[in-house]
């Protein structure tokens, strides 16, 4: 060929070639480290995006600022229709202000009557969103507080109305929140008035998925969606949305929280959850010190008295597997 | 040796660093926070094919590895796994860069698609094959063809803002030697 005609390619070849080779193995490693030893890799996965978007951050801070002015500006286009469609607003949220001072007053006598103290460790932290996920698989934001702010993963964010979706992976400064629309986000809720338990599962669309409504006649289009607080995941009663009927008819939920537009969240301080710090293990029988498994049969009669605690407790599960059988 | 190397050839080097870390820097930006329906083409690959048939000197395997890690890392996509595989496809692309030099824009439209295709089902079988959840079908085939559709416009962009064409037969660079 032509192009080898150089006589420094015969050396540069197969070294290249052999870089190559590096690199492909060395990304591979990297891809089954991952894959292997999730939490490790997650976590300098954190840490790189700590050390990268925080700089960065005083050039995107304007120019999402400066996108969101020109798009402020097209609205002005519609300012008279928006001028009718607020005053409209306006009236029927004087009857909803009504409504709610009434409520709250009776709220307030009733909570005198009953000496209910509100819970003080359902506090927050507001955090500004600095980048989303930058890519269209993936629904989740980067806040600009972190481990520093003490953020723990697990936490539930809100916006100012709804829940937004809870922190997985944090950084030192940054941490991430995985919205409700992401494909791998599933949440227990509480449908009201009905009072059915289901599962609010993102598929990537606007409106994620109701899963496991028990009975999906009793539940209509428009009921409050809540989270239940099952499995200790989030606390109770934090508002998500309104049930809506998807056009492939099936439940499908319209949340509160203003998707379109997230820029300031509040990272609720829920009560701690179980950690996944490491890769998981097989179930293996416990030892009982007589080299037999806990659950095996005929051991008391062996007993001398040299493993007595140990003994007792075999002994104990024994004769619990026995009464469970009998 | 070094001084006598065209300092150009470190600049262009450099002009695809910044453009890279420019499109990831733009992907990240917190414009749109609500599930797109229509993804948009990944640029970032769709530009790295451009250098890679057009000026595949420019272009070290290196920088390409390094620039899709970091991409991986901070796109919240499974670490390595696009880079390894954008790695493998671009160097045969390289590969072939000579030879589809003299050809038509078409047949290196046709190349380019066929390595996106290739580094698309590829992703998808190599999650399959260690059992991670996948997104959606649609959704990555839509943005694989938007991804495919870009690329005439990357390859404006890159001879508009960085002068990036193809070395005709018998140019020289500016030391003389023939590209």
């Amino acid at each position: 060929m032509a192009r080898n005609r150089d006589t420094g390619e015969d050396y540069v070849a197969p070294v290249r070639r052999l870089l190559v080779g590096l690199i492909v193995i060395l990304l591979a490693a990297v891809f089954l480290v991952w894959r292997i030893d999730n939490p490790r890799v997650e976590r300098l996965r954190a840490e790189v995006i700590d050390a990268v978007v925080p700089p960065m951050d005083w050039a995107m801070a304007p120019l999402t600022g400066v996108v969101n002015l020109v798009r402020d500006f097209q609205s002005y286009q519609r300012i008279y229709e928006q001028n009718q469609d607020l005053r409209r607003e306006l009236q029927q949220m004087r009857a909803w202000r009504e409504a709610a001072l009434q409520l709250e007053q009776e709220n307030a006598r009733l909570l005198d009557l009953n000496n209910v103290s509100l819970d003080p460790a359902l506090t927050f932290i507001t955090a500004v969103v600095m980048a989303d996920s930058g890519s269209p698989f993936r629904q989740s934001v980067l806040l600009n507080v972190g481990r520093r702010d003490g953020i723990v993963d697990g936490w539930p964010t809100m916006d100012g109305i709804g829940l937004v979706g809870r922190i997985s992976g944090v950084g030192d400064r940054t941490s991430r929140v995985i919205l409700l629309t992401d494909t791998s986000s599933r949440i227990p809720v509480t449908i009201q008035p009905s009072g059915q338990r289901a599962i609010l599962a993102g598929d990537n669309s606007t409106y994620p998925l109701l899963e496991f409504v028990e009975s999906p006649d009793s539940v209509r289009p428009g009921d409050r969606v809540v989270t239940s607080g099952d499995g200790a995941l989030f606390p109770s009663d934090l508002l998500v949305g309104q049930v809506a009927l998807g056009t492939d008819r099936r439940l499908r939920v319209r949340l509160s929280a203003d998707y379109g537009r997230l820029e300031f969240l509040r990272v609720l301080r829920a009560p701690p959850t179980e950690q996944i710090s490491d890769p998981g293990s097989l179930l293996v029988p416990q030892d009982d010190g007589t080299g037999a498994p806990a659950l095996s049969f005929g051991l008391p009669a062996e007993g001398d008295g040299t493993t007595g605690a140990d003994e007792a407790a075999g002994t104990g599960a024994a004769t619990g597997t026995e009464a469970a059988d009998g | 040796m070094a001084e006598n190397a065209p300092p150009r050839a470190w600049l262009r080097q450099l002009a695809f660093v910044l453009l890279a870390l420019a499109i990831v820097f733009l992907q990240l930006l917190p414009l749109n926070t609500a599930p797109d329906d229509l993804p948009y083409p990944d640029l970032l690959l769709a530009f790295t094919c451009v250098w890679m048939l057009r000026r595949p000197d420019y272009l070290p395997v290196v920088t390409v590895a390094a620039l899709f890690l970091l991409a991986d890392l901070l796109l919240n996509r499974p670490p390595g796994l696009m880079a390894l595989l954008v790695v493998l496809v671009t160097e045969t692309l390289r590969a072939r860069a000579p030879d589809l030099r003299a050809a038509s824009f078409w047949i290196e439209w046709l190349a380019v698609a066929t390595a996106v295709t290739a580094i698309t089902l590829g992703g998808r079988i190599v999650l399959s094959l260690v059992m991670l959840p996948q997104a959606p079908l649609g959704l990555t085939l839509l943005q694989m063809v938007m991804t495919i559709l870009a690329y005439p416009f990357a390859v404006a962009a890159a001879w508009g803002l960085f002068g990036i064409t193809r070395p005709a037969p018998g140019q020289v660079d500016a030391l003389g030697q023939r590209l």
